[in-house]
């Protein structure tokens, strides 16, 4: 519907950043870069975790089951992995599949429920997928104490060639593309359905669900598909974050903090948005890291003071704040589509 | 037949809000729905475009048994609805609320086709002007028009108007009269609720008149006027003021 | 089935419905009065149960008597918390006040693991904790009958000051009309800040309850919200006379589960959000 050029341009600017990024920061860091590299994989799951909320939330249904799908996932590489021989790479498209077909599922009998009913039946839906995780056959899933998942990549450590932490920082190189290559895959997937009329489905489902019906939009057609994308997205993180983690355990893996962190950062980024809710992911992890070097005990709390001032001071997140600047400082131009609509 | 309503009745729980109602709209017709407050007009038209289950009855458009569609798919079927209370979508602007109805209105519209027809309604409601202006800036009077908009965007062979010249200066609802005519001079139907009876004379072809929820009168505006029934419902009580 | 046990079951689950109902009555006061989704609701809860367990460490305080001083605080908390950040929110979308109520929520967790550690605290040292009643095969806790006894007593005192004070009825009215209500003549901010900390200051003495029943942690609070959450929602929103209800049904099939299921203590969380879910998920394809 809109000039899809700039989006283009960005997701590639941002992908040959991340190309390079490894490279420079092994150049630039030396061995810290390792650490440095894994921040930055889990500032992008962040990313991802978040936009992956946002694209449900864009239809109005507010999700507390986010990780019940990242859980679902991440059960998923576990169980292939333990159960069968195949290649473990093919834990990412089978959590994503997974996560997708549960979510059509629980999406389907939630249709009618809204605001603050659907968020707690989606978080009672949590609450019971981790126990029935927990009750499955020990063989199979591991009961309450979980299973290891088999790492996506062993490098191989060279004599003479290599030095010790060089080990470590290709294998988190390995995962920093892989990472960046899913938060591609969901930027891109947030860019079509900003660019295309699914944003207009979306919206109109979000604001008034029967008037949007009286106009054509089917809304359980459009509530199910941000559905299954956002819940596919955040699977495929969860079989990621797996194989990472070396671990699946049904109280971690199925942990309430994975929603809280996948709604709170949209938020605090923008709502609705594709930039808001990378950018969110980008400013609380650095502001968290930043915290946690400055206060070894008790920085979360710092971390809480960051959320509250948000609210209070800048209600639409990070992105209803620039289009605020950006529009008070440019003044006359064309009012814009109000700030939650902000730049996509 | 393009739109035949049949032994129509809603209750809500013991309270009869609508109940025997029939009537029938021929293509390319200008069909009033008048009757004081509480008379169950907007119940129906509720009804007509699937917002409310009816208790009993049928409702057909163009031949079609849509008793049962719900409220998208008798969009597709050609059923466009502006609304008495108006509900634009506030965070789009003029041209986004449009384009919702003109993107998925019609099955299988393309974007340059719906970019065309919700230029055309624009236009046509007079809302040109105000294309990227937020719709929580617009004033009433702006709103109503944006109800008929996208209405209209969602190239319905009926349309439903639900008092939508209700607070307009007498000049602003002489336009009106004159958008809703060349409308149905396009071929679409049209069904209306109206309170202001200078309107209802100059666009109805036929009137009905509701009281209690039933049907008291159907026809002219100078044979339901005439009336004795409609008389006393209209006179015989003080409260034909707008219905909430 | 042995009947015993089952009747077991039952009290058990009656007994620990009283506090479920206090916990969740002060999140409805907050939801349906000021219209506030406040998911810091439980810290109040574990505030107070910390509270308890230090005055009970530093000064030997019992928990009946350390009331006296954790109600007050509670309510304190609950205004300072009100009048500081809530009511900035009242007009906001509820997805902002999740997500400042979430920082709260952080904010407290935080500051009691950095204050009280990670580890469980627990009133062990009072007299009465061992005490029960055995009848006919039930065992019958006296610190649980307590707790539901003042749980019961707290929950019914509120309906009947909703129902016949002048604060009560003008937060009623609030409730009901936010503009008919500051048109009159309510100052609705002040009606607003004591039914928060009234909230704040119910789930406080929940807390007191629970540092004696178990062995609270910090993160004891959050797990509360979420209970209390899906009480007041399988209630209605708005219902608070339905709090009752709710908390003594999921209560019961918790306790039946627990009691009854070999290995069922484990599924306390999963019965009691199935029941949760299905309630919801049927409501609402019945209504429709």
């Amino acid at each position: 519907m809109r000039r899809a050029l700039p989006d283009v341009l960005w997701t590639l600017a941002l992908a040959i950043v991340a190309a390079l990024a490894p490279t420079l920061l092994k150049a630039g860091f030396d061995q810290a870069s390792v650490s440095y590299l894994s921040l930055a994989s889990n500032a992008m799951s962040l990313g991802i975790l978040a936009l992956s909320w946002d694209l449900l939330a864009r239809t109005g249904q507010l999700s507390l089951a986010h990780a019940a799908f990242y859980g679902a996932g991440a059960y998923a590489a576990a169980v292939l992995a333990n159960a069968t021989g195949v290649p473990i790479v093919l834990a990412l498209p089978l959590g994503g599949l997974v996560a997708g077909l549960l979510a059509l599922g629980l999406g389907s009998v939630t249709l009618r429920l809204k605001g603050i009913y659907f968020a707690i039946a989606t978080l009672a839906f949590t609450e019971v997928l981790k126990a029935v995780v927990q009750e499955l056959p020990t063989g199979l899933a591991g009961g309450a104490a979980g299973l290891n998942v088999p790492p996506l990549f062993r490098p191989h450590f060279v004599p003479g060639q290599m030095q010790r932490w060089e080990i470590a920082f290709q294998r988190n190189e390995a995962y920093f593309y892989v990472y960046a290559a899913l938060l591609v895959l969901t930027i891109a997937v947030s860019i079509v359905v900003q660019r295309t009329r699914l944003r207009a489905a979306f919206t109109a489902v979000r604001t008034n669900e029967a008037v949007a019906a009286v106009m054509g939009v089917r809304p359980a057609r459009a509530k199910l598909l941000a559905f299954v994308l956002s819940s596919a997205l955040v699977g495929m993180l969860g079989a990621l974050e797996a194989m990472r983690l070396g671990s699946v355990i049904p109280d971690g893996t199925f942990a309430i903090s994975t929603t809280v962190f996948a709604l709170v950062t949209p938020i605090f980024g923008g709502l609705y948005t594709t930039l808001g809710p990378i950018l969110g992911a980008g400013v609380l992890s650095a502001v968290e890291e930043t915290l946690k070097r400055t206060f070894a005990e008790g920085y979360l709390i710092g971390y809480g003071v960051v959320l509250v001032a948000s609210i209070l001071f800048m209600p639409r997140g990070l992105v209803g704040l620039a289009t605020r600047l950006r529009r008070r400082r440019g003044g006359s131009g064309t009012p814009a589509a109000g700030d939650a609509e902000g730049p996509a | 037949m393009m739109l035949r309503v049949q032994g129509l009745a809603k209750r809500f729980g013991g309270l009869v809000a609508v109940s025997d109602l029939d009537f029938e709209v021929t293509e390319g017709e200008i069909f009033a729905i008048i009757g004081p407050n509480g008379a169950g007009k907007t119940t129906t038209l509720n009804m007509i475009s699937g917002l409310l289950t009816p208790s009993a009855g049928r409702i057909e458009l163009a031949g079609r048994d849509i008793t049962h569609a719900n409220s998208a798919e008798r969009c597709h079927a050609g059923l466009g609805r502006a609304f008495q209370v108006v509900q634009p979508f506030p965070e789009m602007t003029v041209e986004e609320n449009v384009m919702v109805g003109a993107l998925y209105g019609a099955p299988g519209t393309s974007n340059a086709v719906a970019r065309r027809r919700a230029a055309d309604a624009l236009e046509r409601s007079g809302l040109d002007a105000l294309r990227d202006v937020p719709a929580e800036e617009l004033t009433l009077l702006q709103e109503k028009r944006l109800e008929i908009a996208r209405a209209l965007a969602t190239a319905p062979r009926v349309l439903l108007l639900d008092e939508v010249m209700a607070g307009l200066r007498p000049a602003e609802a002489r336009l009106a009269v004159g958008l809703v005519r060349e409308v149905r001079d396009q071929g679409v139907t049209v069904v209306f609720i109206e309170h202001v009876m200078p309107v209802v004379r100059d666009l109805a072809d036929r009137v009905l008149v509701m009281d209690y929820g039933r049907p008291l009168a159907l026809g002219s505006y100078a044979e339901v006027t005439a009336d004795a029934r409609v008389i006393e419902a209209y006179l015989g009580r003080d409260d034909e003021e707008d219905e909430a | 089935m042995d009947p015993t046990l089952v009747l077991q079951g039952l009290v058990s689950g009656v007994l620990a419905a009283g506090l479920y109902a206090l916990v969740s009555v002060g999140l409805a006061l907050a939801i349906g009065v000021i219209g506030v989704i406040n998911f810091a609701h439980g810290e109040f809860f574990m505030i107070g149960a910390f509270l308890a367990y230090q005055l009970f460490v530093s000064f030997g305080f019992d928990p009946l008597l350390s009331l006296i001083f954790v109600a007050p605080a509670l309510f304190v908390i609950g205004a300072i918390v009100y009048r500081s950040t809530i009511r900035y929110v009242l007009e906001a979308p509820e997805l902002n006040q999740m997500l400042l109520t979430f920082g709260l929520s952080i904010i407290f967790q935080n500051l009691a693991l950095l204050i009280w550690g990670g580890d469980p605290r627990s009133i062990s040292g009072v007299p009465y904790r061992s005490i029960g009643v055995q009848l006919g095969g039930i065992s019958i806790g006296l610190v649980p009958l307590g707790s539901f006894v003042i749980s019961l007593v707290l929950v019914l005192a509120l309906y009947v000051g909703l129902a016949r004070t002048r604060l009560g009825r003008a937060m009623r009215a609030v409730a009901q009309n936010r503009v008919g209500a500051s048109l009159v003549g309510l100052e609705v901010d002040r009606i607003y800040l004591v039914a928060f900390a009234l909230s704040a200051l119910l789930a406080g003495i929940g807390g007191v309850m629970i540092a004696v029943i178990q062995s609270p942690t910090p993160t004891v609070g959050f797990a509360f919200t979420l209970k209390a959450f899906a009480i007041v929602v399988l209630a209605g929103l708005g219902n608070i006379r339905g709090i009752l209800w709710a908390s003594l049904a999921v209560a019961v099939s918790e306790s039946m589960v627990a009691t009854l299921v070999p290995n069922g203590d484990a599924l306390r969380n999963a019965v009691f959000f199935a029941i949760i879910f299905i309630v919801l998920v049927g409501r609402a394809w019945r209504r429709a």
